[in-house]
Order: C-alpha cells, then structure tokens, then sequence
C-alpha cells in the first residue's frame, strides 16, 4: 500500500511539474494570462487521472508557481510619496486578511489614518470607513434599483396613458418651499426666538462637529416645516470656522439664503438676560412649563466622551437662569444619558410651543431610552420601577450567561 | 460543520462545498472550525489543495487561518513553507500573519528566524508585545542574555508595555548565571516594577525568589511574609518605607489637583471663582485642619438615622483628642428640614468648622484642596473612592501619588456598631516594591488578576543577604 502511494505520489508530482516549468518559460511572453491556463491545465490533469491519491502538498507548487510573475506585474505604481505608498500597502493587505478596513481610501483618509495617535484610533477610524463604503455602495445599489422600477413603470404607464389625468390639482414641491419660506419670513420679524450657541467647537472632535452640524441642519427642516416656526439664531458662529465649513457643506449655496440669524455676537449682548433659559441636563432646575416669553438657548454640542457640566458652567459664567427637560417626571427611564440630540430637542421644543402637552412633546425622545410615560410622579410608581428593573436585571444576566456559554463552549454544559 | 477527520479528495469537498449554505465562505468557515477543534494538519492541506486546484490561488486570510493551525501545532516546517509563499506572493505581510510567524518559529529551533521575522515587522510598524513576548523568550531560553535584555530596552523604548511574562521568564532562565551585568538587569526589572507600582503574581514572585537564591555565592534567603500594622517586617526587622509622600512629591501634587480636578478646562463646572477664592480664604484663615469631613458623603452611612444625626455622631466620634475638624457641606444642609434638624447643626458647627458650598458645586473637589492644604498629617473621611478625581489628572505618575497619598490618609468606616471610625488610615508603609541594598521586599498578589486598582496586596515576599 505504502509504495502503491508513492509511486502516485510520484506520478502525480512528475505530472505537474513540467506544467509549471513550462508556464516559467511562457511567463515571460504572456505574462497575465498564466493562472487561467495553470487552472485549466490541473483541471486537464485530474481528467486524466480521476483515481488519483491526494497529494497534500500540492497546493505550495501552485502557489509557488502562480506568483512570479505578479511581482513583475507591479511595476508601475500610481506616485504617492512613499509613507502613503506603504500605509496603503499595508491597509491593502488588511483587506486581504478579513479586516474592517474599506476597499478605497482617498489621500487625505490615509493621511488622517496615519496621523492617528493609537493603533486602536486607528482601527476604528478604519471601521468608521469601512462601514460608511457599506452604507454608500448599498445606498447606490437602491437608487439603481429604484431607478429601474420607475424607468419599467414608466414604460407601463405611456402604454396605458391614462394615469395623468387626475381631479387632484398639481402641486409641485417648489411651491411647498414658497410657503415654507413665507412662514420662516414671518417668523423671522414676530416669531419666538430660539438660539443655538455655537461655542463649543474647541470641547468637540472633528466629527463631533460634523455631527452636531448634521443634527442642526435637520433641526432647522423640522422647524421649517411647522406651522409657526421659531426664529433661530446661531450666536458665537466665528467666520471660516469648522461649524461654517461644516454648513456650507449641508447647505451648499442656500447657506446664504436661510432664513435664520447668525451672528458672532454672544446671546447676551442681543436679548436681555432676564429673558434668557439655558436648556442643559446637568441643570438642577426642571422645566415646568414652557414660556411662551422666555428665549431657550440650546447648545450645539455633541458629547462623545463624558464631559458633564460643559454647558452649565457656560450658563453659570453668564449667571444665567438654567433648565432641563422634566424627562425624569413623565417618563420611566431606562437607559442611556438625558442628553437628546439637537433635532430631538428641536422637535420636542416645536410640540411644546404649539401644544403645551408634555405628553406629545416627550413622544421625540428615543423609545429605546425609557420604558413607559408615567402621568403621576415616579415615586408613586416605585413598585413598577423596581419590578422593570428586576426585569432587566435578569435579561442582563441571561445576556452575560450566553455570551458566556458562545465564548467557552466546553466548560459550559447547561444542568 | 463538523470538518472532516481525513483528508479529503476534490469531489469529495466539492460535495460539502455544494450542500454548504454559503458556498464562497466554506473555506474560511472550515478552517476556523479545525483551529477550534485541533485538526489534523492534513486534512487542511487537502482543502488548500482543493482551493488551489480550483481557483489557482489561495486568498490571503486563507493562508492566514492555515498558519494558525500550523502555530496551533507548532509545525515549523510548514510554517516556514508557508512564509515563503506569502513572502513571494505579497509584497509585505500584515501584522496578524507576523504575530503568527514570529509565535510560531520563536518556539522552534529556529528561533533565530522570528528575530529576523522581527526586524523585517519593524520596518512596517510596532511590533505588538506579544511579538516581543515570543522572541524575548526564546533568546534567554537559548541563554542568549544579552540579547533578550536588549530587545528588552528596545520595546520600553518605544512605549510597548511589557507583559508579566517577559518580565518573569527573566528571571526563571537566568536561575543559577553569574554576572554582575545580568544581576543589575534584573534588579532593573525589580526597579521597574516599583515605578509602575506592578505588583507580581504567585508564580512570578516564585520565580523571583528562586533566582535571589541561585545566585552564586549570593546568600540571599527568601520568605514569605505579612507586614505589621507597623510597617516592619517580621523576618528581618527591617522597617518598610513610609507611606509619605516626598516634599516635593506632595507640592507636585496638590499643585495638580487645584490645577486639574479643581479648574479643569473651567472652573464654572466644578464651582465658581468666587466660591473657589472665599473657600481658599476660608481655609487658609483657620489652617491647618486635622481631619477634614465630607459631610454629605458621612451623613448617608446609615438610611435608617436622620442624615444629620449621622454626621454629628461622626463629628463626635472624630472630635476627641481636641483634633480640629472641617466638615464639608452644601447649603441646603443649613435649610431646616425632616433631614436636616437647625438645632443639631448649630450644636455641631461648635465643634467643627463647616463651609457650606454651593447646591451645585462638586465638595470633593473642596476636600482634597483643604486636605493637602493642612499638610502631611492631614486625613480626610470619606467612603468615595475618589475615582473620578483621580481620572482627572492627566499622567500616571500624579495618579500613582494620588493612590498614594490616597492609601495613606482617607479613613474609612469600620463595619462596627456604633459608628467607629479606625482613627488609622489603611497603611502606613508604602506597598510597593522596595530595597535597601541587602533586603528586597516584594509585595505579590495571590492571583494573576488585580482587581480593583485601590486594593494592595497584603503578603510580601522578603529577600535578605546574610
């Protein structure tokens, strides 16, 4: 048996082997099209022979043989100085090893890559990447499908030709925006103000304050939207800083014709300070009700890492008079930071004003962040609470139990 | 899936291949079960083979995933054949294929190898310390000494923390050498140890003791042993180091802490400038205060007594030996309430001083600056650990001292009935490791893991020349 092996062993090796003399002969006349053929050629052989003992180590010979020539093929590399060229090439081989790392990176993504101050900065900077190339690529793939459907739909209805006449009168979306504008107008000479405070670039990362720009310009659509819009005001905004670069990114040339007030100019200096509020979650004050009077200043602030006491030490510097949503009072906590996002706040704000309902107003905080809406003060619904929270406790555990049983599934039998 | 115990021919895998839910990710799918299970090597070759056969090229975390199991099995030939493909197929290798490689052939006969391997890594980025780990210990397995410590240096030089295992297989292969060079390194590792403030484990401090007493000619004797309350050990007399901080350790820090947890980016988010300056003036009119109180922190030991009368019985409790008191507060504790009865407080204010702070100012901050304001003999009570002050400070260094100076004068309530404050803080000697030429004295932890960074072993190893 032994040497029946060796002896295919044998032939099998002396069959392959001149295939991958021969390619290194060709190699040097069609040096791109060597694989194809080496595959073919195994593919030849084993017609051949379709008893063949397995040779283990047949694998090596053609990855040995397959890759002479893709060292020569890379000879000329698109010019990069020579740091990029190699953090490419080492992202490049990332890639290849399964790694959240995107597939194509500009010069300027690798130049911030490389100026990462950690290995771990660097890996979420690259995952950041990676999954935003997800997000774009199968954004496309549903624009392209999108586009199909409409262009068959299309097809359809000129066959049909009947779809169009409709009792309904036209109303193109440009003369929604008219209306719109209108109101923002008049919102802009007798609508109650509502100011953003734009100072805390200096607290925040770069894309702290793409996001804090992101959440505002949605902010400012919702608002736009509503039937009495508030009169915004973008106070402390410094000329050519990140927040304008920012804006201009959303907003293009339309930056210029929004119909809002920005100034550079802190809000004490425009309004009296008796009228100003000063929305923040550390506040020890809670919000009762709101005034229809009183001018709210929200900070634009997206905070990554924990820094409490940011914007109430901004109020406390100006004494003025401060304020948090009564989010403990009328909703069940669960889980996450009181803080809410800057168009949450907008659209909870917006409710307020038009319907003076806490209940209607709070429905904008995210569902994730609390479990139910109580109309009596927590206190009394204490029981619950505990409950709720023994409740979760245990999901917790049994969440701890399965991670721990999927990391060690040896030691871990279930009796 | 279950992967196959033999090898397995073409068809045959082309079969699993087909009834495979997701039949481009079997191969990768495949291999990470047989890294769980340990499979044979052959049976992997047989389906890299399949792979090559059929697409005349393995992916890169293919080959990857097959080194691992290599390394799994420390198969050092293939291993080398597999670092001669990807060295020809790509131009570099990334970090994981040389974590890998260096792992792999550092435990072989060809260790010399991963040192190259090393070099190579270098030139595309830092080495991981795992990396290090691997060569490190294969140089002074081989009594390549020199060599180790060398590569040793080269890794603290550029910020790689050590693990315990480089530090420990130091001293287990250089048992029984002679050299004064190698004696002074690995009193430099000791060293190095008491800087981080590292404690070692069991079977490291083992090593530690084994090698003192191979030294040739040495004498050195090991015990192991508790330290007094005193702080004088029981085997050689000797006394440990002070718990103190150094002068100049403790201007250091009670700089920061004003400058860093005190003011911070603002001064507004912790109190304000004019709080900040009255309560400066306060303190340093009545100074210096033996024992500073955090007076909300102490009026919440027990839920079932009114929150004042738990502080006045701490007040009373402290207030013996005419040692001068400063209770911290906020001014709602002056508001008469069902918590806080004005009679008590004003019975209290007689024995103690008291600042009331603003109902949103942070008192913590307070109690650290008028602790380190009294001076050295200063303690101060409260049951906070003070974590998020120490977060504050921006190095590690001023975080070691804070743990220090932290250890040697908080006092915490002692679990008895009635209130009973241990008029002693935790420790009066400083647990860390330490010498005096001819005695080391090294503090271990029973397990490998350190739980709670303001725990310190209590059993310590102690090494004397006779």
């Amino acid at each position: 048996m032994q040497c029946a092996n060796m002896l295919l062993r044998k032939i099998v090796r002396s069959s392959v082997l001149p295939f991958a003399a021969q390619h290194g002969m060709k190699k040097d006349l069609f040096p791109l099209n060597r694989p194809l053929s080496l595959s073919l050629c195994l593919k030849q052989d084993k017609a051949c022979e379709p008893s063949e003992k397995l040779d283990l180590d047949e694998w090596k010979k053609v990855m040995k043989s397959g890759l002479q020539e893709e060292v020569s093929e890379t000879g000329s590399e698109p010019k990069e100085p020579s740091s990029l060229a190699a953090a490419r090439e080492t992202l490049e081989m990332w890639r290849l090893a399964g790694r959240a790392v995107p597939e194509n990176i500009s010069e300027e993504q690798l130049k911030t890559f490389m100026e990462c101050p950690s290995k771990s900065a660097k890996k979420k900077y690259l995952k950041y990447l990676h999954l935003r190339e997800l997000h774009k690529k199968s954004h496309k793939r549903k624009m392209d499908e999108k586009r199909e459907r409409r262009l068959e739909e299309q097809d359809q209805a000129s066959d049909t030709d009947e779809t169009k006449k409709s009792s309904f009168l036209f109303l193109p979306s440009s003369t929604m925006e008219k209306a719109y504008h209108w109101r923002a107008a008049r919102s802009m000479i007798f609508g109650q103000p509502l100011v953003f405070d734009m100072s805390y670039e200096k607290e925040m990362s770069v894309r702290e304050v793409t996001n804090t720009v992101k959440q505002i310009v949605m902010g400012e659509s919702c608002n736009r939207r509503t039937a009495d819009p508030f009169h915004i005001h973008f106070c402390n905004f410094k000329e050519d800083s990140l927040y304008h670069r920012e804006f201009i990114k959303h907003y293009r040339e339309a930056w210029g014709k929004l119909l809002i007030t920005v100034t550079d100019q802190c809000y004490t200096e425009i309004f009296p300070k008796d009228k100003l509020i000063y929305l923040t979650a550390d506040s020890p004050k809670v919000m009762k009700k709101f005034d229809h009077d009183k001018i709210y200043i929200v900070g634009s602030m997206v905070d990554k890492s924990i820094k409490t006491g940011v914007s109430l030490a901004r109020a406390k510097r100006l004494g003025l008079e401060t304020a948090a949503l009564p989010l403990e009072k009328y909703l069940l906590w669960s889980t996450g930071a009181k803080n809410l996002t800057l168009d949450q706040m907008m659209q909870i704000l917006l409710t307020l004003k038009d319907t003076d309902d806490w209940k209607k107003a709070l429905e904008f905080v995210p569902k994730r962040k609390y479990c139910g809406f109580v109309n009596k003060p927590v206190k009394e619904v204490k029981k619950t609470l505990d409950l709720i929270n023994a409740l979760k406790l245990r999901k917790e555990r049994e969440k701890v139990e399965k991670r721990f049983a999927r990391n060690h599934p040896k030691q871990y039998t279930l009796k | 899936v279950q992967p196959p115990e033999k090898p397995l021919q073409a068809e045959e895998w082309n079969k699993l291949r087909e009834d495979f839910q997701l039949p481009e990710l079997l191969e990768e799918v495949m291999l990470n079960n047989m890294i769980r299970c340990n499979s044979p090597i052959d049976v992997a070759k047989s389906l890299l083979t399949h792979v090559a056969k059929r697409n005349g090229d393995i992916a890169y975390n293919v080959l990857v995933k097959y080194l691992t199991l290599c390394v799994q099995q420390g198969q050092v030939s293939e291993i080398r054949d597999v670092y001669d493909i990807m060295k020809v197929r790509f131009k570099i290798l990334e970090s994981g294929a040389y974590n890998l490689l260096i792992r792999g052939l550092s435990n072989s006969d060809q260790w010399r190898m991963a040192l190259t391997l090393l070099e190579e890594a270098k030139k595309i980025m830092i080495p991981s310390r795992t990396c290090y780990e691997s060569c490190i210990k294969a140089a002074s397995c081989h009594q390549e000494m020199k060599l180790a410590f060398e590569l040793y240096h080269e890794m603290l030089a550029k910020d790689v923390v050590p693990t315990l295992d480089i530090l420990q297989s130091f001293f287990n292969f250089s048992r029984g050498m002679k050299g004064a060079e190698l004696q002074k390194q690995l009193f430099g590792i000791l060293l190095y140890l008491r800087e981080n403030q590292i404690y070692p484990h069991k079977t490291f401090m083992w090593s530690i003791k084994l090698w003192f007493e191979s030294i040739p000619g040495g004498n050195w004797r090991g015990n192991l042993t508790k330290i007094k309350d005193s702080g004088q050990c029981p085997v050689c007399k000797h006394q440990l180091e002070d718990s103190n901080l150094t002068e100049e350790e403790y201007s250091n820090l009670s700089e920061r802490i004003i400058r860093d947890v005190i003011h911070g980016t603002d001064t507004f988010r912790k109190t304000s400038p004019e709080e900040f300056e009255a309560f400066q003036t306060f303190v340093e009119n009545r100074l210096p205060f033996d024992i500073v109180i955090d007076g909300l922190n102490v009026s919440h030991i027990k839920s079932r007594k009114m929150q004042c009368e738990n502080l006045s019985d701490a007040v009373n409790c402290l207030a013996k030996e005419n040692s001068r008191l400063l209770v911290l507060g906020r001014k709602h504790m002056l508001m008469n309430s069902s918590n806080w009865k004005r009679e008590i407080m004003k019975e209290m204010q007689n024995k103690a001083d008291f600042f009331f702070a603003e109902n949103i100012s942070e008192d913590d901050a307070f109690l650290l600056y008028a602790t380190l304001r009294s001076g050295k003999h200063c303690r101060f009570v409260t049951r906070d650990f003070l974590r998020d002050h120490k977060a504050c400070l921006p190095d590690s260094v001023t975080r070691h001292l804070f743990r220090k100076w932290q250890r040697g004068h908080q006092i915490v309530l002692k679990k008895a009935f009635p209130l009973f404050f241990s008029r002693q803080p935790a420790l009066r000697y400083d647990c860390v490791v330490q010498t005096s030429g001819d005695t080391w004295h090294i503090p271990y932890k029973d397990v490998f893991e350190e739980k709670y960074s303001y725990q310190v072993p209590r059993k310590w190893l102690c090494i004397q020349q006779k």
